[in-house]
């Protein structure tokens, strides 16, 4: 009762905030890196959908796609837009890595304003479901006995299917290919066609092979067990010493913006991560919720960075930052 | 049968006729494609039973294919990726003062071909599903390789400038970052290009720009295009129909076919059946010079492609290309699991959508044929009128796309590139084939040789590879049997 009646007093509190300060007077300009039907587009349309039903802004919120440069092009928009009191942008954790192995992606997400980080999109470590590795320990060996014959279909380098890899390799001391696939879909369909042996997979997009009998889940990529995979092991527990790299989800608004326009954001976003509509949003989509205000991402921001380098670094990867 | 009862109520064939009416502008303006045009209507569905919902949005997918081929054949400005090819021979039939024959054909193939895809999805797609599973890298590289080999077909007069032109093509698609290494290729410390040029503006550039910057040279400037006089110049003549017979056949079997392949796409499976009509034509000189087939057989193909990408996507949640990944990503908003088990637990939506493809193609027809006349009037209008709007949509369809004025000045580079290449009669299709090909080919052969470690015999070893490596070798060799040819010939006659 008192946590509610505090959180209540909060909320009231950054309703008058709001009142004093900053309100919207035009359209909300929203950019993602995405295409229309990319992750962060997807996102911002289903998150424009739920504050319009929600009522937690009085403008409508438009999606802009400033798509190139795996997220770049979005970013060095977002800096250009200093000052921009109507503009925000949602941002993953490539904007994050992107600068690290890219010359040219210049803009990282230090240089932008953090209003919030709404988004952890837990991973599955999935096998056909004919395939005659039962458990993780089941696939690793095999690996180690057979070096560099397994193969993992994944994203890019960079990504956190060959980040997973690149940490379950290093414990289990054991080495398989990774090839990369540019789309989702070919992912899937290189391990369902049997070209591939594993790989990592998001549980919304694993769920139905499991429940058609097609795939087989060996861990999660979590800390802790997933409410709708009660009997699947975290890495640490199927026996490997790992810490998972979160693939994240969030807000930012360009540089050099007023403090109580940062307040306005973190306020709305805030209130949406305690609504109806953002909670079934999380539950549909298998995503956890990682809500963290401003401060708490900043933070994140170096704590990432710092576990990315060294993860990419010891994959081989150059780092130019 | 079902499916009909889902279909004929009168709500759902009203979401149909807003569907296809829509996706035919879709495809008619450049740059505004399917999947920003369904992402952005994701909203509206909200409002309306699912079944209408995705009756509406299949209806803006394949009706887009439907329009995208008249600014080709029109202005030479491609609406959509799909319809490139259609520009090849489209473009030239329109100059000739056969653009409303060429409209035509074009509206009766999408038609045909689009009722075979369906019918195709209707049929056999479980098994074909599990068949196209079995296609993996190394068969990708070699249908690359096939649709590459084409080049020998499209090339002009010299094979020589033909070869130049698809080198830089294959180049201008390696430029961006690398997916495997994460290193930049030819980037020039520019971000824009860390994610490659996209395949668009270079044809819009090359096709539509090259070709205004072309004709301004010349002197007949004032001058409109030749316009047919009465209605029947307006439609295409049995002749034209009996041309286009083979073509029907291989747009509607090579595009169902190619779109059933999640990493392949509309794009592929138009030049390849503009390339295999071509290479079994009895007259292939004329090819590229406005001839009635080479219309009808890319237009078939990307209509039948639609029916052909539902597969995958419906039968295994597997998206092929942005449209389907958009369409995807409604159905779980709407509450559904796509997956394996999404037929089998809704049946009556799957069927549903089936029958309303059919009626769908059917109203595209209707509402497509009519509309023949007027659009071809748009050649009544005089060149210097018409050369400014080509511009301008070319230029406001690229900035839709990327909504950055780097890619406009790219647009800029690549109109005078292609004036150039007119000017020193270098062929623009092969440019254009190496660009679209380029990218999906260095990365079927580098996970090819993930797969087998480094060795090349993974291509040969497996049979549909062998197969389709063998085809594409026969075909390189077709001009070398022209030439063999024509030598015993002429000795003949000595």
């Amino acid at each position: 009762m008192g946590k509610k009646l505090a959180l209540v007093a909060v909320l009231a509190l950054s309703n008058t905030v709001f009142a004093q300060g900053f309100t919207p007077t035009r359209p909300v300009e929203a950019v993602v890196h995405t295409g229309p039907g990319g992750g962060s587009d997807l996102l911002a349309r289903a998150v424009a959908l739920m504050i319009e039903k929600e009522k937690l802004l009085p403008v409508r919120m438009q999606v802009v796609n400033k798509t190139g440069g795996g997220g770049a092009v979005a970013a060095a928009y977002l800096a250009e837009k200093k000052g921009e009191t109507h503009t925000i942008g949602f941002f993953t954790g490539v904007w994050l890595t992107n600068p690290l192995t890219s010359q040219e992606a210049k803009v990282s997400l230090k240089d932008l304003t953090p209003v919030a980080r709404l988004v952890l999109e837990p991973a599955l470590i999935a096998v056909k479901a004919d395939a005659p590795y039962k458990t993780l320990a089941d696939f690793v060996s095999a690996a180690k006995q057979k070096p560099g014959e397994l193969k993992q279909s994944g994203g890019s380098i960079t990504s956190r299917d060959n980040v997973v890899r690149q940490q379950l390799q290093k414990a289990g001391g054991a080495r398989w290919q990774y090839i990369s696939f540019p789309g989702g879909g070919e992912r899937i369909a290189a391990l369902l066609g049997g070209h591939v042996n594993m790989m990592v997979i998001e549980p919304a997009e694993a769920g139905e092979h499991i429940r058609a009998g097609n795939m087989r889940v060996l861990a999660q990529v979590t800390e802790s067990r997933l409410s709708a995979f009660p009997n699947v092991p975290t890495l640490k527990e199927a026996g490997f010493n790992v810490t998972p790299v979160p693939q994240v989800r969030g807000i930012v608004a360009p540089p050099g913006i007023p403090r109580e326009n940062v307040a306005y954001w973190e306020g709305v976003f805030k209130r949406l991560t305690q609504t109806e509509s953002w909670k079934k949003f999380l539950a549909d989509n298998q995503f956890e919720d990682g809500y963290q205000n401003a401060a708490e991402l900043t933070k994140f921001y170096d704590e990432f960075t710092g576990q990315m380098r060294g993860i990419l670094q010891e994959a081989g990867i150059k780092t130019v930052r | 049968m079902g499916g009909f009862a889902v279909a004929l109520q009168p709500f759902n064939l009203l979401w149909c006729l807003v569907g296809v009416a829509l996706g035919t502008v879709v495809g008619i303006l450049p740059g505004l494609g399917p999947p920003a045009t369904i992402a952005m209507l994701l909203p509206l569905t909200f409002l309306m039973p699912p079944a209408s919902a995705m009756i509406m949005l299949a209806g803006i997918y394949y009706g887009a294919k439907y329009g995208g081929s008249t600014t080709s054949i029109l202005l030479n400005v491609p609406g959509e990726s799909a319809s490139v090819a259609t520009c090849f021979d489209g473009y030239q039939m329109a100059r000739k003062g056969r653009a409303g024959p060429a409209l035509g054909i074009a509206a009766i193939a999408s038609f045909i071909a689009g009722t075979v895809g369906v019918l195709g999805l209707m049929l056999v797609a479980p098994p074909l599903a599990r068949m196209a599973l079995a296609f993996s890298s190394p068969e990708y590289f070699a249908l690359m390789s096939l649709g590459l080999a084409m080049v020998v077909l499209l090339a002009g007069r010299s094979m020589v400038k033909a070869l130049l032109a698809m080198l830089v093509g294959l180049w201008l698609a390696g430029i961006g970052t690398d997916l495997f290494s994460q290193t930049s290729r030819f980037t020039f410390g520019r971000m824009e290009l860390l994610s490659g040029i996209d395949f668009v503006v270079v044809a819009i550039g090359v096709f539509a720009i090259g070709e205004v910057l072309a004709n301004m040279q010349g002197r007949e400037a004032a001058k409109a295009l030749p316009f047919p006089k009465g209605v029947r110049n307006l439609l295409p003549t049995v002749q034209d129909l009996k041309d286009s017979r083979f073509a029907f056949a291989n747009g509607s079997i090579v595009g169902f076919l190619i779109g059933v392949l999640p990493g392949a796409g509309s794009t592929i499976a138009s030049f390849i059946s503009y390339g295999l009509e071509k290479a079994v034509s009895r007259r292939p000189e004329e090819f590229g010079k406005g001839v009635v087939e080479g219309v009808a057989a890319p237009e078939g193909a990307n209509n039948a492609e639609t029916g052909g990408a539902l597969i995958p996507m419906l039968t295994l949640g597997i998206p092929g290309s942005s449209t389907t990944a958009v369409l995807l990503a409604a159905l779980v908003l709407w509450g559904f699991k796509p997956g394996p088990l999404f037929i089998p637990e809704n049946p009556a939506l799957f069927w549903g959508l089936v029958a309303s493809m059919y009626i769908g193609n059917l109203m595209l027809l209707v509402l497509n044929l009519p509309l023949v006349p007027v659009f071809a009037q748009v050649l009544r209008t005089p060149v210097y009128i018409l050369y400014p709007i080509i511009l301008g949509i070319a230029l406001v369809g690229v900035y839709s796309t990327s909504g950055g004025l780097f890619d406009l000045w790219l647009l800029v580079g690549f109109g005078l590139m292609g004036y150039l290449m007119r000017k020193l009669d270098y062929p623009s299709a092969p440019l254009i084939l190496g660009v679209v090909l380029g990218g999906a080919m260095e990365r079927a052969l580098r996970q090819s040789l993930m797969m087998s470690d480094g060795s090349i015999s993974i291509l040969v070893s497996r049979p549909v590879s062998a197969v389709m490596l063998s085809l594409a070798v026969l075909i390189l060799l077709i001009p070398l049997f022209n030439k063999v040819n024509t030598w015993r010939l002429r000795a003949l006659e000595k």
